[in-house]
């Protein structure tokens, strides 16, 4: 097993399962319940019996009573598919723990409980563009190939999170969750590849990474600032306002990314990397409310 | 607004090693953060919200050079004045004494020039409808321009300002000035230009505002502070004179000086290297052989104080450097008895063998006169019985005259019997002299006239001094053969200090010798030509109003050589003064009893912008401080 996960922390994973708020169909039957019919045992509704139909699903006892012939119709039961959108950029490689560390065990977590409960999970890391993606597959005993395929992400260059979404668009993806874990600071912004997303029938869950030091940066004197991606250099006195403006600056960044998934009534969870990532993930998949 | 030393800005030149020192040292700390994404944004925010935010990294630097600039601009010491109300009345008080004549360090300017050019910034900075006016501030204040508005005229004035003599009368100047500011509009003031060169605390009354302008920097500078030539004849050298100088270095270091003895308008006659200690007087002693010229007057003794190379940079005040006394007198002084001068008179001249005594009688001196109207008697004349009706040109002695009137001094009749009860011991002629329980068997008291009393006796006055433009006359009522007088060491004391008297009188040409721009005072009859050479070589004329005129000459130290007629005549001007020669900046200035007076203290007085900018100084330096101290906190 890999070192991503704790092995108690796999044992609390292991009675849960992956939450969607929208029904999307699957490629096979799953668990999951699907926006079509099907032959579960689950009742759906009664529809008028049409030439061709399957005589075996007649509802005999609906004749009796209206004389008419109609169909007993089930909820079919699809698996579901999962996107793990893991954030590689050059920014996620700082803290400690790293950040790239935090969002790998978010997606190692997420993977866990999505191949145990059959669910259809494939992985992407993702910088400029997509890149070491695993094709997506199910089943239990694929979760050591997934967590392999984790512990071999490194951080790359910098972010683009629209030009890795349309990448994966253009792979034209069955709908399903799409798990976004990343720390957002993205200078074209995640508005856009969020809504995407969206639009595309999709459900984006957002997984918003930060370091402990991006939380609380350290006081000192005239400091030069470089930007791990960019290179970009600014020039500051961290002095007491300073640090108040960026702390302004960071709750506001925070609150709007928020405020961008409730509106679409979209998961979003904040993961500190001191605080670990029990929180988050459990958050989510026991369907709290964020 | 002016800078009383402007080379000290060239401290400024520190600010290039300043910058490139904190540029150098500017080495930020490179921080590696995940994204500066929010940074920059949080710069925006703070500099949004104080637009000066770029400066905060180079707060250091600018505080510091604003530090020294002040300090650069403080040691340059700014002065000036701001603009006056319309109207306002200046009275502008100079100081003119001969230290005002000290050079600046670099030798290019002396104080008065510093304060000439102060005086023209404050002209220019007159207000619509207001005047200025000057007055001097030497030995006795003098207004050398009346309240006027015409630059052309103050300009003038201005340009004529310079050193007139030693002292300087701050106060009654002030006094003066303020008397011109009787019912002065408001924003009047007295501006006070000044050295500060005086020692002792001076007291400045007025009702308007005052404000004391220090000029001039402490230069080293050598003096000589006193002057004498007495004669110390001997058989071998008749002529010998003790030439005794005092020479002060007014600076922290010493120095090796030459001190020059010669005969002026003759060669050197003794001449010594002297070693300067700071601030420590020094008496040199030379001696010289100083017979009379060929007309039988005495010379005059030329001192000068040198550097070991002449040609290196001068004084820095030529004033001090050179004095002038007369050599002792001619070695034989000659007396002219006139009449039949009394046994114990006689025999005390003879004692003296530098008297020479000639015996005459009135008529034949009226024969003389009549024959060579423009020679006089040279010498000191004894009158016994009879006196003439005018004093002779020189110092004479009246004794026991037998008219009622001497030279418009009564004298009463004759009393038996009189004692000498009091004498003025402070007038020169009785100098060691005492007349106690001297008793006089016959005199005629002096009254009236312009007589100033000597001796008193109970039955009046026995002994008068009368002086008249060029001499003096010593009155004896009594006949000292009738008298216990000559039993007394006095009397010859009494003779000599008289005959002493007439040696110095007639060294002097006639002329008193007195300090540095004291006006030649020249007897001469109306409308005679008075034709003055100053010891510069420069010449001015003029022409004899009354009995005495009063010549103004320039203040130069040395021998005016002055010539009405044919008669040739010397006024000696000299310095000598340790209080003019000392060039530091000693003067305490007091404000008394003026309303919205400043208050003229050592340090106000100097009314310099310097302490303003020195108070912005520390204002910044605290400001670095804090900075310093508080930069980075949390």
């Amino acid at each position: 097993m890999s070192s991503l996960l704790e092995p108690a922390f796999l044992h609390r994973l292991s009675r849960l399962h992956l939450v969607a708020r929208r029904r999307f169909l699957g490629g096979s039957s799953g668990s999951r319940r699907s926006s079509r019919r099907g032959a579960s045992a689950e009742f759906a509704e009664h529809r008028p019996y049409y030439a061709g139909d399957d005589v075996r699903r007649i509802d005999w006892n609906a004749y009796a009573r209206l004389e008419e012939l109609v169909l007993r119709l089930f909820v079919a039961e699809d698996d579901l598919s999962l996107y793990l959108l893991v954030d590689r950029s050059a920014s996620l490689a700082f803290g400690a723990p790293t950040k790239l560390e935090i969002a790998k065990q978010i997606a190692a977590a997420l993977a866990f409980v999505g191949l145990s409960g059959s669910e259809r999970v494939a992985v992407f890391a993702f910088d400029e563009t997509l890149s070491m993606a695993t094709p997506a597959t199910r089943g239990r005993r694929r979760i050591g190939a997934v967590l392999r395929h984790l512990d071999a992400i490194t951080a790359g260059s910098s972010t683009s999170l629209s030009r890795a979404v349309d990448a994966l668009l253009a792979q034209r993806p069955r709908p399903g969750l799409v798990a976004l874990i990343s720390d957002f600071l993205d200078p074209e912004g995640f508005e856009r590849p969020i809504d995407r997303l969206l639009a595309r029938g999709f459900e984006p869950v957002l997984f918003h990474v930060i370091a402990h030091e991006e939380l609380d940066p350290e006081p000192g004197a005239d400091v030069v600032l470089v930007d791990s991606e960019s290179g970009h250099r600014v020039e500051v006195s961290l002095d007491a306002r300073a640090i108040r403006a960026y702390r302004a600056r960071l709750d506001a960044f925070c609150a709007e990314l928020e405020g961008h998934a409730k509106k679409r009534g979209l998961f979003y969870a904040r993961a500190e990397t001191r605080l670990g990532i029990e929180g988050a993930v459990l958050g989510y998949l026991r369907g709290e409310a964020r | 607004m002016g800078l009383l030393s402007p080379a000290s800005l060239a401290w400024l030149a520190l600010l290039a090693p300043l910058v490139a020192l904190y540029v150098l040292r500017r080495k930020h700390q490179l921080r590696v953060v995940g994204s500066t994404l929010l940074w920059e944004r949080a710069v925006r925010d703070l500099r949004a919200e104080r637009p000066f935010q770029r400066l905060i990294p180079y707060a250091s630097l600018l505080l510091q050079a604003s530090a020294l600039i002040l300090a650069a601009l403080a040691l340059a010491r700014p002065s000036g004045v701001g603009r006056l109300p319309d109207g306002a009345r200046v009275v502008v008080v100079v100081d003119t004494s001969a230290s005002m004549a000290i050079r600046s360090g670099d030798g290019r300017s002396t104080r008065i020039d510093d304060a000439r050019d102060a005086i023209r910034a404050l002209a220019e900075a007159l207000p619509s409808g207001g005047t200025l006016s000057l007055v001097e501030a030497s030995d006795e204040p003098t207004v050398s321009l009346a309240p006027t508005r015409d630059p052309a005229e103050i300009r003038r004035a201005i340009a004529a300002l310079e050193v007139r003599g030693v002292g300087a009368s701050i106060e009654q100047a002030v006094a003066l000035a303020q008397e011109r500011l009787r019912d002065a509009p408001s924003g009047s003031r007295i501006v006070v230009f000044t050295d500060g060169g005086t020692d002792e605390a001076t007291t400045l009354r007025a009702e308007v505002p005052i404000e004391v302008h220090r000029v001039g920097t402490e230069v080293p500078n050598d003096a000589i502070v006193a002057l004498d030539v007495r004669a110390r004849p001997s058989d071998d050298h008749p002529d010998r004179a003790e030439i005794f100088a005092r020479v002060v270095r007014f600076a922290d270091a010493p120095a090796a000086r030459w001190i020059v003895a010669s005969l002026e308008g003759g060669g050197v006659l003794a001449s010594r290297r002297v070693e300067l200690e700071p601030r420590e007087p020094l008496g040199v002693t030379m001696l010289a052989d100083l017979p009379p010229d060929a007309e039988g007057r005495p010379g005059f003794v030329r001192v000068t104080l040198s550097r070991d190379d002449p040609a290196g940079a001068a004084d820095a005040l030529a004033l001090d450097d050179v004095a002038i006394a007369p050599s002792p007198a001619a070695s034989r002084l000659p007396v002219f008895l006139v009449g039949d001068a009394p046994a114990s008179l006689r025999r005390a001249l003879l004692a003296d063998r530098d008297v020479e005594p000639y015996r005459t009688t009135l008529e034949a001196i009226a024969a003389r006169a009549a024959e060579a109207p423009d020679l006089e008697l040279d010498g000191l004349v004894i009158y016994t019985g009879r006196a003439p009706d005018a004093p002779p040109r020189g110092d004479a002695l009246v004794v026991a005259p037998t008219t009622d009137r001497v030279f418009g001094v009564a004298l009463g009749a004759s009393e038996e019997g009189a004692r000498i009860v009091s004498w003025r011991s402070d007038d020169p002629r009785l100098r060691f002299v005492s007349l106690s329980d001297v008793a006089l068997d016959s005199m005629r008291p002096i009254r009236g006239g312009e007589a100033r009393a000597l001796v008193e006796t109970d039955r009046g006055v026995a002994a008068a001094s009368l002086t008249h433009p060029s001499g003096e006359v010593t009155l004896l009522g009594f006949d000292p053969d009738r008298s216990t007088l000559p039993e007394r060491p006095s009397f010859v004391i009494l003779v000599r200090n008289l005959v002493e008297r007439a040696r110095a009188h007639r060294a002097e040409g006639g002329i008193p010798s007195a300090r540095l721009g004291v006006p030649l005072r020249v007897v001469a009859p109306e409308g005679t030509e008075i034709d003055v050479r100053a010891p510069d070589g420069g010449r001015s004329r003029t022409r004899a109003r009354s009995g005495v005129s009063l010549v103004t000459i320039p203040a130069i130290s040395g021998a005016f050589e002055v010539r009405v007629g044919a008669r040739r005549l010397v006024g000696l001007r000299n310095l000598l003064s340790a209080e003019e020669s000392d060039p530091r900046a000693r003067a305490r200035f007091i404000t008394q009893g003026g309303e919205g007076a400043d208050v003229a203290g050592q340090a106000a007085a100097t009314r310099e912008a310097w302490v303003y900018v020195a108070l912005a100084l520390l204002l910044v330096l605290a400001l670095e401080a804090l900075w310093a101290t508080r930069r980075g906190a949390t």
